[in-house]
C-alpha cells in the first residue's frame, strides 16, 4: 500500500529528525489526515500531514495581512519627518514599528516550519540536498528549480547558489537514491516553496520599512552600525527594548551563521560575528583586528540601544559620539609599537643585591655549614703538638679532634646535611662491595703501564647491580644504563 | 695607521658614552693643541686612554707593563665597558690599582 509505505518511511525518518517533530505535533495535531488508516502507528500519524495549510498558518492569520498592508501604504508614502512633537510611544507609526519587529520574528519561526515541510517531502526525491543546502530560503528556491527533474545537468542553478555548491550537488544528484515523487506530493512542495518565497519577501519588505523609519527610532544605534544592520539587529531582536535587555556578547552573535558544509574549507568563516560584519567600521578594520573591533562594536551599539529604548537621546549625538570613541580606538591599535630607546648601564654596585631568605636557602647553607668536627679540628689546645693525617706535623692537622682532655668522648660526624645523592654515592665509594667476596681474591692489580694499581673488583658489578634485584627502590641504585666509555 | 688606530678608538668611545654615562664621563683632549700634560703623562701615542676618580689617578694592571694607560685602540665595546666598570669599583672602594678583566699581554692592537 502507498499509504503503509508512506508511514514506514515517514517512522524512519522520525528517527533521524526528531526536531520537525516538536514543531509538526504542534500544528499538524488538530487536523489530522483521513488518509490515514494504520491506527497502530499514531504517533507517526502527525508527521504524514500532506496538507500545507495545517502547517503553516501565519500568512492566513489577520494580524499578518493588517501589518503587511500598513507596511505597503508607509512605503509607498515615504518617510514622514512629522513626528518630532508626539510622544513615541503614542505614534502610530512606532506601534508599526514594534509590530513588525514581532512580525519579522513571527516569520522566520515560520519559514522554519515551512522549510522543515519541505525537506520531508523532498527527502524522497533527493535526500542530500538538506545537508547541502543549509538556508532554507536557497533550499526552497533550489527545489523549486529542480522540481521532479533526474537529471541535474539539465537544470541551471546559476545565480542561486555559488557554483562550488553547484558543483557538489550535480554530483551527488548523480548517485543519489531519490526516486521522482508523485504529482500531487510534488504540487504540494511546490507550493510550500512559493509560500516560503513569498514569506521570505514580505519579511523583505517589512525590514527595508523599519529601515526607512530607523533614523527616528533608534538614531543612536543607527548612527554608530548604520540603519540597515540596526534594523536587521532590531528584527531579530525582537524590538527595541528587547535588543536593548541583551548583553552584548549577544548583540555580537545576532545573526552569525552556524553551519559550515562538511568538506569545506573554514579558514574563511568568522567565528562569532553576526549582522555587525555588514557594518562599515567593521569592513574597514584590518582582519588582525576584527575580533577586537566586533566585540567593540557590540559593546558600544548595545550602549546606544539601551539610551534610544529610553528615548535619551532623540538627536543621535551620543550615537555619533561613541562613533568617533570607536574609530579613534582602532586607529590606536594600529599604532606601531614605541621605538626602543637604548638604556644607560646603571651604576656599578649601586643596586644592593637582593638577598634572599626562608627555610629553603638555610637548608641548602647548611650544606656547605662548618660542622663541630671541623670546628675541632680548626683548633688547637696549648702546648700540645696535634695529631696530623700523616704524622709528624706532615698531613692535615687534626687540632682539639681526638684529644684526650677535651671533654668529649667522641666526635661523631653528625648527621650529614649533604644532600641524599651525594650521601648515596660516598657510602658507595666508602663501603664498595656489598656482597660477599672470596678469601682469594685481591684488589692489587699488576699492570704493565703503572705499575701497581689498586682497583674495585666490585666496582662494575655493583654499578649495574644483579641482574635479578631491582635498583629501583635501593639506596644505592642509579640510573640502570651506564655508558661504557 | 696612527690615524686609522685613533679612528677605531674614537668611534669605540663615541659608542659607549651614551651607555656608560652614569658612572663615566669621558674627555678628549688634543694633545696637540694642549701640549702641557705631555711629558708629565708621557702621551706620545696615536691614542691614549688614562683614568681619573676624584682628582686622583687610577692604574690598571693590564698585564702589558705599563699600569698607568691604555695606548692602544681597543676593538671590542664590551672590553672597554668591563675595563670602565673594573677601574669605577675599585676606586670607590679606594683602590688605586684596579686589574684589568681580560689580560693583554701578548696581544697589543691597533
Amino acid at each position: 500500500m502507498a499509504t503503509l509505505a508512506d508511514s514506514f518511511l515517514a517512522d524512519l525518518e522520525e528517527l533521524s529528525d526528531n526536531e520537525a517533530d516538536s514543531l509538526n505535533e504542534d500544528n499538524g495535531d488538530a487536523e489530522q489526515m483521513e488518509e490515514d488508516v494504520d491506527g497502530d502507528l499514531a504517533d507517526i500519524e502527525a508527521l504524514n500531514y500532506d496538507d500545507l495549510d495545517s502547517v503553516s498558518k501565519l500568512q492566513k492569520t489577520q494580524r499578518y495581512n493588517d501589518i503587511m498592508q500598513k507596511v505597503e501604504d508607509a512605503l509607498e508614502k515615504g518617510s514622514d519627518i512629522s513626528n518630532q512633537s508626539i510622544v513615541l510611544e503614542d505614534d502610530p507609526e512606532y506601534q508599526l514599528i514594534v509590530d513588525c519587529n514581532a512580525l519579522s520574528v513571527d516569520i522566520e519561526n515560520e519559514i522554519v516550519i515551512i522549510h522543515n515541510f519541505i525537506r520531508d517531502k523532498y527527502r524522497l526525491k533527493f535526500p542530500e540536498l538538506e545537508s547541502l543546502v543549509h538556508h532554507p530560503i536557497d533550499y526552497a528556491r533550489v527545489v523549486k528549480k529542480i522540481g521532479n527533474e533526474m537529471d541535474l545537468t539539465l537544470v541551471d542553478l546559476e545565480g542561486l547558489l555559488p557554483s562550488a555548491i553547484i558543483m557538489v550537488i550535480s554530483v551527488t544528484a548523480s548517485t543519489t537514491s531519490g526516486k521522482p515523487l508523485p504529482d500531487e506530493v510534488l504540487q504540494k512542495t511546490i507550493d510550500a516553496c512559493d509560500r516560503a518565497l513569498t514569506l521570505d519577501s514580505a519579511k523583505k519588505k517589512v525590514l527595508d520599512f523599519v529601515e526607512s523609519r530607523m533614523g527616528y527610532i533608534a538614531p543612536n544605534v543607527s548612527a554608530i552600525v548604520g540603519t540597515a544592520v540596526a534594523a536587521k539587529l532590531m528584527g531579530t531582536a525582537g524590538g527595541l527594548s528587547a535588543l536593548a535587555r541583551m548583553p552584548a556578547c549577544n548583540v555580537q552573535l545576532l545573526g552569525a551563521k552556524r553551519k559550515t558544509l562538511a568538506g569545506f574549507s573554514t579558514a574563511n568563516s568568522q567565528i562569532h560575528v553576526g549582522y555587525l560584519e555588514q557594518t562599515e567600521i567593521f569592513q574597514s578594520t584590518p582582519p588582525t583586528l576584527r575580533k577586537r573591533a566586533c566585540r567593540l562594536l557590540a559593546a558600544k551599539s548595545t550602549l546606544a540601544a539601551r539610551i534610544d529604548s529610553i528615548k535619551g537621546d532623540s538627536t543621535g549625538k551620543v550615537g555619533r559620539s561613541l562613533r568617533d570613541e570607536i574609530l579613534k580606538k582602532i586607529e590606536k591599535w594600529q599604532e606601531p609599537p614605541p621605538a626602543k630607546q637604548p638604556k644607560p648601564l646603571p651604576v656599578p654596585d649601586s643596586e644592593p643585591k637582593k638577598k634572599r631568605g626562608g627555610r629553603r636557602l638555610r637548608k641548602t647553607k647548611e650544606r656547605y655549614a662548618l660542622t663541630d668536627m671541623r670546628k675541632l679540628a680548626n683548633r688547637m689546645a696549648f702546648g700540645v703538638p696535634e695529631e696530623s693525617s700523616l704524622g709528624d706535623g706532615l698531613g692535615e692537622g687534626y687540632g682539639m679532634l681526638g684529644q684526650a682532655g677535651s671533654g668529649k668522648l667522641r666526635v661523631s660526624a653528625g648527621p650529614s646535611k649533604l644532600s641524599a645523592k651525594v650521601a648515596k654515592k660516598f657510602k658507595e665509594k666508602q663501603y664498595g662491595s656489598s656482597g660477599a667476596t672470596s678469601g682469594l681474591t685481591s684488589s692489587l692489580a699488576f699492570t704493565p703501564v703503572q705499575g701497581i694499581e689498586l682497583s674495585n673488583p666490585q666496582a662494575l658489578a655493583n654499578q649495574l647491580g644483579s641482574g635479578t634485584q631491582s635498583t629501583y627502590f635501593s639506596e644505592t641504585g642509579t640510573f640502570s644504563k651506564i655508558k661504557r666509555t | 695607521m696612527s690615524l686609522s688606530c685613533m679612528h677605531i678608538m674614537d668611534e669605540v668611545l663615541a659608542s659607549v658614552a651614551e651607555t656608560i654615562k652614569n658612572f663615566a664621563v669621558m674627555y678628549l683632549v688634543d694633545i696637540t693643541e694642549v701640549p702641557d700634560f705631555n711629558t708629565m703623562y708621557e702621551l706620545y701615542d696615536p691614542s691614549t686612554i688614562m683614568f681619573f676618580f676624584r682628582n686622583k689617578h687610577i692604574m690598571i694592571d693590564l698585564g702589558t707593563g705599563n699600569n698607568n694607560k691604555i695606548n692602544w685602540a681597543m676593538k671590542d665595546k664590551q672590553e672597554f665597558i668591563d675595563i670602565v666598570e673594573t677601574v669605577y669599583r675599585g676606586a670607590r672602594k679606594g683602590r688605586g690599582l684596579v686589574i684589568a678583566p681580560k689580560d693583554y699581554s701578548t696581544k697589543y692592537r691597533y
